[in-house]
C-alpha cells in the first residue's frame, strides 16, 4: 500500500512539473489564410479607451464577419494580475495590450509571446520606425508592437488655477511656491497616486535627473542612481508635502479610501488642482472634468532653465499569443488597430499618438490630432527626455518606491534610512533578476 | 429479526465505485492534484512563465528573514485573535436574542441574516470606505455626539477596526448555528432551574453556555480558518495600510503570485498558511480537551 501511496506521489510531482507551461512545442506557425474563427482582445483603460476601442471592434466586426472579436477589458488595478493568471494557466487572450515591463516579467527568452516577425505579411511594420519597432524585442525576438510614445506630464485643473489666482508653475521652485496660496483656500497645486503606478516616486526621479544627469534604472537594468540620489528624491517627495503641494498619504486615504485620483471626488470637485499622467493616459481625469477645463502644463526645469530628465516610453504594446491557434487572424486584426485609417479615426488619442505613420496621417488629415495627449507630445519633443526603462516599471520595484513613500509620509523613518534600505533591496532585487 | 440486504441482480462489487466516481474524480483534479501541486511548486522557483527549477526548502529558508513575511503572519494572527472573539460573543447574544418568544421573529430573523447574504461583494466595500472616509458617515456621527473625528484609514487600529467591524456585521451565518443549537435545548431544563431558584444569568453559564460547547467550538474552528485566510476585505478597504498594518497572510500570498511573478515562493507561503491554520486548531482542541471526548 505505502508504495501505491509513493508511486501516487511521485507521479503528482512529476505530473505538477510537466504541466508548468513551456512554450516552445505549443506555437501554430501561420499558414496564409484567414479561416473562420473567434479571438479574444484585451486592454486596460478608462472609459474614453472602452469606448473608443468597442466602436473599433464594432467596425472590424462590420468588415470582417468571419472574424469575431470578443473584447476583454477593464481599469488598470488588478489587470496585471488577471493577466498573470491567464498567462500562468495558458488563457490568455489571443490579442493583448501589454504594458512595457511585462516583456521582462512574461518573455525573458523572447518566448513568452509569438514570434510578431514571422507575421510581416499581416502586420505592415514599415509604418513603424526601426528604433520604436525595438522597443518590442526581446532576445532579438519582436514580441511586441508598440501603440504610442509618450510621457508622463503634468495637467492643471484650470478652473482651480483661476479661482485661486495661480499661474501653472514652470520651475521646481515656483512650484513649491504654489502651497502657501492654495492652503489658504483649503486646496491643492497637485496631487500624486502613490499605490496606481508609483508616480510620486516619479516626478522625484524627474527631479533629480535634472540635477544629476544620471538615469534611475539604465535601459539594461542597471541601478543607476547613488544612495544619496535616492535620499535627494525622497527629502524632495517630503518637501512636496510639507510645503502644501500634494496630499500627504495620510490625508489622501482618509479622504479617498483606495480610490484611484481619477476617480477621487477631491479630484473631480476641483480641490486638487493638478495630475501627473502618461499623455497617452490622461483622458480617464478629462472625462471626470467639464470640457476643456484640464489642461497640459509647462514640464518642470530649474531656475536656470534645464528642463531635461522627463522621461519617455512606450506607452503600450499590442502583441499575439504565443498560444493562439490563429496568428494570422490575429495579426490581421493587430495591423487594423494598428494601422488603419478608420479604426485610428474612431480611436484617436485614447492610447497617447500613435506611433504607426498610418495612423497618425490619418488623425492629422481628419483634424484628429489634437488634445491634451498631441499638447504634452508636442511639449516632450522639445525636450531632452531619458528612455525610461522596462526594469523600472516592475510590480516588485514599485512596491519598493511606495512602501518608502508611504513610510516618510507617515515619519515611521527619516530619509535617509529609507533611501538605506531602498537602495539595497533595488540593487539586490535588479541583480536577482538580471540572473 | 435481523433484515437481510441482498446485492440486487446485475450489480457487481464495482458499482458503488463506479456510483461515487463523480466525486471521487472531482476530488482528485480539484483537490489532491492542487494539494500535491501546491507542495511541489513551493520547493521550486517557478515564475508562472518559464519551467520551474527545484531550490529545494529555499523558499522555506528565505520566509524566516523575510520581514515581509513575518510582518503578515503576525498581522493576521492578531486579527484573528481579536475578530473570533468578538464575532463569537456578539453571534451568541443576537441569537440569544432572537430566540426569544416574540411575534413577528422570523422577520428579524431575516434581517440579521441579510449582511451574511451580502457578504463581502464590491458594492459593500465601496459602501464601507465611504463610511469612514475623513467626512463619512462614521465621522459625521462621532461629530455629532461631539467626539473628534477618526482617521480611520491613517491609523493601524483604526484600519484593522474598519474591517474587523465588516466581518462582524456579517454575523449571520454564525449566529444561524448558535440559533439551531439554542432551539434545542429543552425549555424543562430552564423551568427546572427556575422552581430551584436560578436566575437568567446563571441559567446562561450554568446551563445554556455548558449545552453549547460543542456548537461554540464549531464556531470557533469554522471562524479561526476564515480569518486567518482573509483576503478581500483588506484587500479592497484598505490595500493593507497603513504602514502594513492590515496587511494579511493572504494579501502576501496573492502579491507574490500574480504581481511579483513569484509563484514558488506563493505556493510554499499557502504551506505554510495551511500549517499554521492546523496548528492553531490543534492547540485550541488540545486546550478545550476535544480530542479526548466525542463530539
Amino acid at each position: 500500500m505505502k508504495k501505491y501511496i509513493l508511486l501516487t506521489a511521485a507521479a503528482g510531482c512529476l505530473i505538477s512539473l510537466s504541466a508548468c507551461r513551456g512554450k516552445a512545442s505549443q506555437v501554430t506557425a501561420p499558414d496564409g489564410t484567414l479561416d473562420k474563427c473567434t479571438l479574444r482582445f484585451s486592454w486596460w483603460g478608462g472609459d474614453d479607451r472602452h469606448q473608443a476601442t468597442l466602436d473599433a471592434i464594432e467596425l472590424w466586426n462590420a468588415q470582417h464577419p468571419d472574424i469575431t472579436i470578443v473584447p476583454e477589458y477593464g481599469g488598470w488595478d488588478g489587470w496585471t494580475e488577471k493577466v498573470t493568471a491567464q498567462l500562468s494557466g495558458g488563457t490568455e487572450p489571443d490579442i493583448m495590450q501589454i504594458n512595457y515591463d511585462w516583456l521582462i516579467s512574461f518573455s525573458q527568452d523572447g518566448r513568452g509571446f509569438y514570434d510578431l516577425s514571422l507575421l510581416e505579411e499581416r502586420l505592415d511594420l514599415t509604418q513603424f520606425d526601426s528604433e520604436i519597432l525595438q522597443f518590442g524585442e526581446v532576445n532579438g525576438i519582436l514580441n511586441g508592437i508598440t501603440v504610442s510614445v509618450s510621457g508622463r506630464g503634468l495637467f492643471y485643473n484650470a478652473d482651480t488655477y483661476r479661482e485661486i489666482g495661480a499661474e501653472y508653475p514652470e520651475t521646481w521652485r515656483e512650484l513649491l511656491e504654489l502651497g502657501e496660496k492654495f492652503s489658504k483656500e483649503g486646496k491643492y497645486p497637485l496631487d500624486l497616486d502613490v499605490q496606481s503606478g508609483g508616480t510620486a516616486w516619479y516626478l522625484a526621479v524627474v527631479y533629480v535627473q535634472q540635477q544629476t544627469g544620471r538615469q534611475f534604472i539604465t535601459l539594461d537594468g542597471e541601478l543607476g542612481f547613488t544612495e544619496a540620489d535616492i535620499k535627494t528624491a525622497l527629502d524632495f517627495y517630503k518637501s512636496l508635502e510639507d510645503n502644501h503641494i500634494i496630499r500627504t498619504v495620510n490625508t489622501r486615504t482618509d479622504e479617498d479610501g483606495t480610490a484611484a485620483l481619477y476617480q477621487s471626488p477631491e479630484f473631480i470637485s476641483g480641490r486638487i488642482g493638478g495630475v501627473l499622467e502618461w499623455g497617452s493616459s490622461v483622458g480617464k481625469y478629462e472625462i471626470s472634468l467639464a470640457d476643456g477645463v484640464l489642461e497640459s502644463g509647462p514640464m518642470l526645469s530649474d531656475d536656470s532653465g534645464n528642463n531635461s530628465g522627463w522621461m519617455i516610453k512606450p506607452s503600450l504594446l499590442y502583441t499575439i499569443s504565443a498560444n493562439t491557434e490563429y496568428p494570422d487572424e490575429a495579426a490581421e486584426f493587430m495591423n487594423f488597430m494598428l494601422n488603419d485609417g478608420e479604426a485610428a479615426k474612431l480611436l484617436g488619442t485614447t492610447r497617447g499618438i500613435p506611433a504607426s505613420s498610418a495612423a497618425e496621417k490619418s488623425l492629422e488629415e481628419n483634424g484628429l490630432l489634437t488634445g491634451l495627449a498631441q499638447e504634452n507630445d508636442t511639449l516632450l519633443e522639445t525636450l531632452d527626455t531619458v528612455t525610461i526603462s522596462p526594469y523600472m516599471e516592475l510590480a516588485q520595484m514599485k512596491e519598493f518606491y511606495n512602501s518608502a513613500i508611504e513610510r516618510i509620509s507617515y515619519n515611521a523613518v527619516t530619509t535617509e534610512s529609507a533611501a538605506r534600505e531602498m537602495y539595497g533591496s533595488i540593487k539586490d532585487y535588479l541583480e536577482r533578476i538580471r540572473k | 429479526m435481523k433484515k437481510i440486504y441482498r446485492n440486487p441482480i446485475g450489480v457487481k462489487s464495482y458499482t458503488g465505485l463506479l456510483l461515487i466516481m463523480p466525486f471521487i474524480a472531482g476530488f482528485l483534479l480539484f483537490t489532491a492534484y492542487p494539494f500535491v501541486s501546491s507542495f511541489v511548486l513551493g520547493m521550486t522557483d517557478y515564475n508562472g512563465i518559464g519551467s520551474p527549477r527545484i531550490t529545494g526548502a529555499d523558499n522555506y529558508i528565505r520566509m524566516l528573514t523575510d520581514s515581509g513575511f513575518l510582518n503578515a503572519a503576525g498581522v493576521t494572527l492578531k486579527y484573528t485573535a481579536v475578530l473570533v472573539p468578538l464575532k463569537l460573543i456578539f453571534s451568541l447574544m443576537a441569537a440569544l436574542v432572537l430566540n426569544m418568544q416574540i411575534r413577528g421573529m422570523g422577520v428579524y430573523r431575516t434581517i440579521f441574516y441579510i449582511p451574511s447574504i451580502l457578504g463581502s461583494n464590491l458594492a459593500v466595500v465601496i459602501m464601507w470606505q465611504f463610511l469612514f472616509t475623513s467626512d463619512g458617515l462614521a465621522n459625521q456621527l462621532l461629530e455629532a455626539i461631539g467626539l473628534s473625528p477618526v482617521s480611520w484609514y491613517g491609523n493601524s487600529a483604526a484600519a484593522m477596526g474598519i474591517i474587523i467591524l465588516l466581518r462582524l456585521w456579517e454575523f449571520g451565518s454564525t449566529m444561524i448555528i448558535f440559533l439551531n443549537a439554542l432551539r434545542d435545548i429543552p425549555r424543562e431544563y430552564y423551568e427546572a432551574a427556575k422552581v430551584d431558584g436560578c436566575g437568567r444569568i446563571r441559567g446562561f453559564f450554568s446551563i445554556t453556555l455548558p449545552l453549547l460547547k460543542n456548537v461554540i467550538f464549531l464556531n470557533l474552528v469554522l471562524q479561526v480558518i476564515a480569518a486567518m485566510q482573509e483576503f478581500s476585505a483588506p484587500y479592497m478597504i484598505t490595500d493593507g495600510g497603513p504602514l502594513k498594518s492590515t496587511y494579511t497572510l493572504g494579501m502576501l500570498i496573492y502579491d507574490e503570485m500574480f504581481s511579483y511573478h513569484n509563484m514558488g515562493y506563493a505556493n510554499a507561503l499557502s504551506w505554510v498558511m495551511f500549517v499554521l491554520i492546523a496548528l492553531v486548531v490543534g492547540l485550541m482542541t488540545k486546550l478545550t480537551g476535544r480530542g479526548r471526548e466525542e463530539v
